[in-house]
């Protein structure tokens, strides 16, 4: 359960939200609303802990007990990039970020997690830069690494970036299982359609750019 | 659900790595500019004094290990600048010293492939009939200043990562800060070659050099703690 | 047209502008004639205090910069940045008016004694500071970088003061600068004694001033931003 309490984060001329409070449980799908510029990313951004905030709480428990370092239990997927080492091929870096979880994968695991996405191709998952690979592949390899991770908890932004139809099918099918099986997940998406069934709760971040 | 911190140093090293064979050019750069500049020296400096050899080999070959180390440093995280790596690797649960540490070997392994071919080669171009100016304890010492100037080049690499001018701004900061090491590891070279290795000073250089690593890496593996919490 | 604050900090810098015109007098009329150097040694009584504020500037630089990674305050960010400028200022001045000294008394612009050396990587390592601030983008980001930078520039100047020292007095007699103290005329030192006190009094309140201008022109910024509605 991630328990976001009062949350505020302001630096200088930006004030972003304010006070932001927001429960997550098993089985949520939370959609972050707002106009542009409001702050919805770096919100996004303090939960997976690349900022502080300014004030406020943000505790992540399971079952009762507070986990210590919250950014084992949480993955996630920045707008505009995929966090992907361009020069390597889509193995080595599902395998890199895999092992830094602590998970020792075999290739036919890797495959496995690739096939979905339709990259288990053998000229494209191996020996093959992935700066090659076009927008929508390159999200798409980010998204088979989200998929590969044991944790339950989700921070999406704009997961939709470049993916094509078919490509929407399978997150969203992979979404609605990382829920049902007790995860949850924080979203902020310009394209609400394909989530409609799954959203749980919405939050809106409110505009307080005036002095 | 996590990994120990060792594993991650693991495998943290083994990916920085891997990033740097998949992109020889980065690998090979610096060192063919060292030796371009040793070349470049010798046709300016032509034929020497026996008395100056000792002088001249140790002043431009560890002038130009610093400033081919310099590059390979100040493109260190080159690889995780990529595609918002180094923000995402901030997001996994991984262990700010090993990330320290992995990037301090690296440093240490690429600088070696850089440092020892440059020393090498310039005692080679240096070397006369009846002098040798290769030295397995100038070649140590030299080592040990690539320890101290290592730590200081992968904090800088962090502090300039988000800078814009990062090509000019790393040199500015580069060569104050590490002109200690610089000094002490011209020093003892030049009493190893000049006085011999059982001269009494030689001894208190090199325990200030070493004295120089420890404060450096201490340093930087402090600051750099601080500075992955928020960067 | 002057809001009170204005007047008040108006008020103290002229005060400090007649200490500093109190001072030169002092050093102009005051104190005696140097019997081995004439009235050149008179350079000193602006030297020296600058060397001292200068050195100083590093200290302050690292004092804001410990609190600002503690506090994350904006106003501590300025007072680093503020203090960095002053710092680079004093080098400038310290160095230039040492060149000016040394070529009379030592016949040379120049030389590469630990003093000298260091003040002037001193002056490199305020500079990088600066241009590291000004190539950033605003943010907490910036603010911890710089004070990671500022603490290391500080914790790096006494060992590069120590390896020059060692360096040199290996090689020739050390410091060519005249050691003072106990030969020194009570006039001269209580000239030099106001002068340290006088400029560092004046770098701090330089200090002031450029850190509220710093934050002023943050406001400034914000004001534009809010007019953009976002």
């Amino acid at each position: 359960m991630l328990v976001i309490s009062n949350l505020s984060f302001k630096f200088r001329h930006r004030r972003l939200f304010d006070d932001l409070s927001l429960t997550a449980e098993r089985g949520d799908l939370w959609h972050i609303s707002g106009p542009n510029g409001v702050g919805k990313s770096t919100f996004l951004s303090v939960i997976a802990g690349l900022l502080n905030p300014t004030s406020g709480d943000i505790k992540l428990s399971s079952n009762g007990e507070t986990i210590e370092d919250r950014r084992a239990w949480l993955e996630y997927l920045p707008a505009e990039a995929n966090g992907l080492y361009l020069k390597m091929d889509a193995v080595q870096n599902l395998r890199f970020w895999s092992q830094l979880r602590g998970l020792k994968l075999d290739d036919e695991a890797i495959f496995g997690a690739l096939a979905p996405w339709g990259l288990n191709h053998p000229l494209l998952r191996s020996d093959f830069p992935v700066e090659k690979y076009s927008t929508g592949m390159k999200r798409r390899l980010a998204l088979a690494r989200l998929s590969l991770s044991p944790v339950p908890g989700w921070i999406l932004d704009e997961p939709l970036y470049g993916l094509d139809q078919q490509a929407l099918a399978v997150f969203r099918e992979r979404l609605g299982k990382h829920l049902s099986s007790g995860g949850f997940a924080l979203l902020v998406s310009h394209d609400l359609e394909p989530f409609r069934n799954l959203i749980t709760g919405s939050k809106e971040i409110v505009s307080r750019g005036s002095m | 659900m996590k990994a120990t911190a060792f594993d991650q140093y693991v495998t943290l090293v083994r990916q920085g790595l891997r990033a740097e064979f998949v992109d020889k050019e980065r690998l090979v750069s610096p060192v063919l500019f060292a030796l371009t500049m040793l070349i470049l020296f010798a046709f300016a400096l032509g034929d020497l004094d026996q008395s100056l050899r000792i002088k001249v080999y140790l002043a431009e070959t560890l002038l130009t290990a610093l400033f081919a180390l310099q590059l390979s440093f100040s493109r260190l995280f080159e690889p995780d600048r990529q595609d918002r790596v180094f923000d995402l690797l901030r997001t996994y649960p991984v262990s700010y010293s090993s990330l320290f540490l992995a990037k301090y070997t690296l440093v240490l392994i690429l600088g070696s492939a850089t440092l020892i071919p440059t020393m090498l080669f310039g005692a080679f171009l240096h070397q006369s009939a009846n002098q040798s100016l290769f030295s397995w304890l100038v070649l140590g010492i030299s080592i040990l200043a690539l320890a101290g100037l290592g730590a200081l080049g992968v904090l800088l690499s962090v502090l300039t990562l988000k800078a814009q001018a990062r090509q000019i701004l790393y040199p500015i900061l580069y060569f104050p800060l590490t002109t200690p090491v610089l000094l002490a590891a011209i020093q003892s070279a030049r009493l190893c070659l000049e006085a011999g290795v059982t001269s009494p000073e030689l001894k208190s250089w090199i325990g200030l050099l070493v004295g120089f690593d420890t404060i450096y890496i201490t340093l930087g593996i402090l600051l750099f703690t601080e500075l992955m919490d928020e960067s | 047209m002057f809001n009170s604050e204005d007047k008040r900090e108006f008020l103290i810098g002229s005060v400090l502008q007649t200490f500093i015109i109190f001072h030169w007098c002092l050093a102009f009329f005051y104190a005696p004639v140097d019997i081995h150097q004439g009235p050149v040694y008179r350079i000193m009584f602006l030297h020296v205090p600058s060397a001292i504020t200068a050195f100083a500037s590093s200290l302050a630089l690292c004092v804001f910069s410990v609190l600002s990674l503690r506090n994350r305050s904006e106003r501590l960010m300025a007072w680093s940045k503020g203090t960095a400028e002053v710092g680079l200022l004093f080098t400038i001045l310290t160095l230039a008016t040492g060149s000016i000294w040394g070529r009379p008394t030592w016949g040379t612009w120049w030389t590469w004694d630990a003093r000298l050396t260091t003040t002037f990587l001193l002056a490199l390592l305020y500079a990088g500071y600066l241009l590291l601030y000004g190539s950033m983008a605003p943010g907490p980001g910036r603010t911890r970088v710089c004070a990671v930078l500022g603490i290391l520039i500080f914790a790096d100047v006494p060992i590069i003061y120590k390896s020059v020292t060692w360096w040199r007095t290996l090689h020739q007699p050390p410091s060519m600068i005249r050691q003072g103290g106990s030969t020194m005329d009570p006039e001269i030192l209580w000239t030099l004694v106001a002068g340290i006190f006088v400029m560092s009094l004046y770098a701090a309140w330089l200090v002031r001033v450029r850190g509220r201008n710093i934050l002023l022109a943050d406001e400034i910024e914000s004001a534009s931003y809010a007019s953009f509605g976002t």
